[in-house]
């Protein structure tokens, strides 16, 4: 089945569900066959820290700016540059557009003499 | 009543919609003894302000009804505590009816108008709410940009009318001759619809402006800046149509679709103010439909690459139109949600919400899921269609394409995880979900989104490939026009 009656792009998302109906099914099953010893709302649900005290709740939360550290590190030059460029003064922003269309007509007036 | 009125409105699109599939493009002239009545009797041109609405304008039209619905009905709660009803719910009409008409007009000067109408009222929603202070800084970003960008609009609608005596879109392209100023005109107009649309490098404004207004208006100035996207399509592909610059456009076009798509998705990522990192989103998502158009501007003077794949990378990227106006719509109105109950939108201070607002919860993971093209949401299949068919036509594209998805995911991650996941924290013990206007809101969007997920094949079939087929159809457009009456 395709998306736009062309021969690429086959996608029926009935198909992924019924697929997915399938995988939930065995999964259910594997899951029937695991342990029975479980117990909820026991000693066994609770957090294990390697015998340490469990921080509280707002303690133990990673914040948003933690998330992804390494990746900004790495991409710091390219986050510095972007974040200098957003200058937040609107005549910069109207600098940029303006910009913009002087080297758009440039490229249109050189491929037009070309 | 505004709802009443919307949803009256959502009603007369659809049925339009439904005749302009089964009978083609309609056209209304205002003022005529007859609405087909185009050139009046005695004259060659048409000189009245005509409505021409083909399944492109309809699909717009169709976006811009689904979506300020869903607005409306969610600003009930929202903006229930601010003062000055009357005077927002009216603003909101007028954006409403600036975005129709800049989507359902065949006359350029009309279109500049209704962009001023949109553009005023939709600044003066960004800044309605004064107790904040950021309001007014946000709205007056968005005035200022709209204004310049609407200049350059009244300048090259000035060249045409200097030359050709014209404004009427069909008109003009009928007599187009390509001249050095046709090419500045063009120019004009596709930079101060980039402008609107927050491509990069022209994007700065659009997450100062998108965080801080409210977020129901954040949803519609989204779909008003999708109606610049329309008049960049129109001006592209109907007023120029197939002239040799098209492929130098087309590239143009694709190489600021790939900017914005990467530049958007890179900076999401670092955000920690949820509405940022939607709103850097938002650019780049409009990454992709450009992409997907910038391909077919570039193959439009080359039949059989256009058969081949070129319809397929536009179908795509005007499937990711309605798409985006629908997920993106649901995020920023679960991010509204969030700042409702919160009253912050700073990801470092939220925690363990989805133990408290569980409907906004599902509604953010379904929005999620779909943004970042995850099967069998209908992000996926619009994203499947522009990766493949923009694979035929350059693998490196569709490289970067596939990337910006896995980063849209990361980032969308990583807001799930910062705001909803984790234990409750004590400072949010005493929230609740939002109102149930709020829920409906996002019951709206969330339901089309389910819809499009299930039934891409009928979406494509009957919305998206007919409004492909009316870009690449100049012919029909102009004698939609010039054909008439008279």
């Amino acid at each position: 089945m395709s998306i736009s009656g062309l021969s690429y792009s086959p996608w029926s998302p009935i198909f992924w569900l019924l697929a997915s109906v399938v995988v939930m099914i065995m999964a259910y099953f594997f899951r029937r066959r695991g342990q029975k010893k479980y117990k909820k709302d026991t000693e066994q649900t609770k957090i294990f820290l390697c015998g340490e005290e469990v921080p509280e709740a707002k303690q133990r939360h990673i914040r948003a700016h933690n998330v992804y550290w390494g990746f900004f590190e790495t991409m710091k030059e390219y986050y510095d540059a972007n974040i200098k460029a957003h200058t937040g003064i609107i005549n910069d922003y109207i600098i940029w557009f303006l910009v913009l269309i002087a080297i758009s007509a440039i490229i249109l007036f050189i491929v037009g003499i070309v | 009543m505004v709802v009443a009125s919307l949803a009256f409105v959502e009603f007369l699109v659809i049925i339009l919609a439904r005749d302009i599939y089964l009978n083609g493009l309609h056209i209304y002239t205002l003022g005529a003894s007859s609405p087909d009545l185009t050139i009046p009797e005695n004259y060659i041109v048409p000189v009245r302000i005509i409505l021409e609405v083909d399944s492109m304008s309809i699909f717009m039209a169709i976006i811009s009804a689904t979506v300020s619905l869903a607005a409306a009905i969610y600003s009930l709660s929202f903006m229930k505590g601010e003062t000055g009803q009357n005077r927002f719910y009216t603003l909101l009409l007028l954006l409403v009816a600036g975005m129709f008409g800049m989507v359902l007009t065949g006359d350029l000067f009309n279109l500049f108008v209704f962009l001023e109408i949109a553009s005023i009222a939709g600044a003066a929603l960004t800044a309605f709410r004064t107790k904040f202070a950021d309001t007014a800084e946000g709205g007056l970003k968005y005035i200022v940009i709209s204004t310049v960008a609407a200049l350059m609009v009244l300048f090259a609608i000035g060249i045409f009318y200097a030359q050709y005596n014209l404004i009427n879109i069909g008109a003009l392209a009928h007599v187009m001759q390509y001249t050095m100023l046709d090419k500045i005109a063009l120019v004009l107009l596709a930079i101060a619809f980039m402008m609107k649309l927050a491509s990069v490098p022209l994007h700065m404004w659009c997450p100062d402006t998108y965080s801080v207004a409210p977020a129901s208006i954040t949803i519609m100035l989204v779909v008003a800046s999708y109606a610049c996207l329309y008049a960049l399509f129109r001006t592209c592909f109907t007023l120029y149509g197939v002239s040799p610059d098209m492929v130098t456009v087309g590239w143009i076009v694709i190489t600021l679709g790939m900017l914005t798509m990467f530049v958007g998705v890179t900076m999401a990522v670092f955000q920690t103010d949820i509405k940022r990192l939607m709103a850097y989103h938002c650019i780049s998502q409009t990454g992709y439909m450009l992409l997907g158009i910038g391909v077919g501007l570039a193959v439009l003077n080359r039949p059989e690459a256009l058969n081949t794949y070129g319809i397929a990378a536009m179908d795509g990227g005007i499937f990711h139109i309605i798409n985006n106006a629908l997920y993106k719509g649901l995020l920023f109105l679960t991010a509204g949600a969030l700042f409702y109950r919160t009253g912050t939108r700073d990801l470092n201070r939220m925690g363990g919400l989805a133990h408290k607002m569980k409907w906004t919860t599902i509604f953010y993971i379904i929005g999620a899921l779909s943004i970042s093209g995850i099967p069998p949401f209908n992000g996926f299949a619009s994203k499947l269609l522009i990766y493949e068919s923009v694979y035929r036509f350059n693998p490196i594209l569709a490289i970067v394409a596939m990337i910006t998805s896995i980063l849209t995911l990361a980032s969308f991650t990583k807001a799930f995880y910062s705001a909803f996941m984790g234990a409750e924290l004590p400072e949010y013990q005493e929230v609740k979900e939002v109102p149930k206007s709020m829920i409906a809101g996002m019951a709206i969007l969330a339901a089309g989104i389910i819809f499009f997920s299930l039934f891409p094949g009928l979406v494509v079939e009957r919305l998206a490939h007919p409004a492909t087929e009316a870009l690449i159809n100049q012919g029909a457009y102009i004698s939609g026009i010039m054909g008439g009456g008279g």
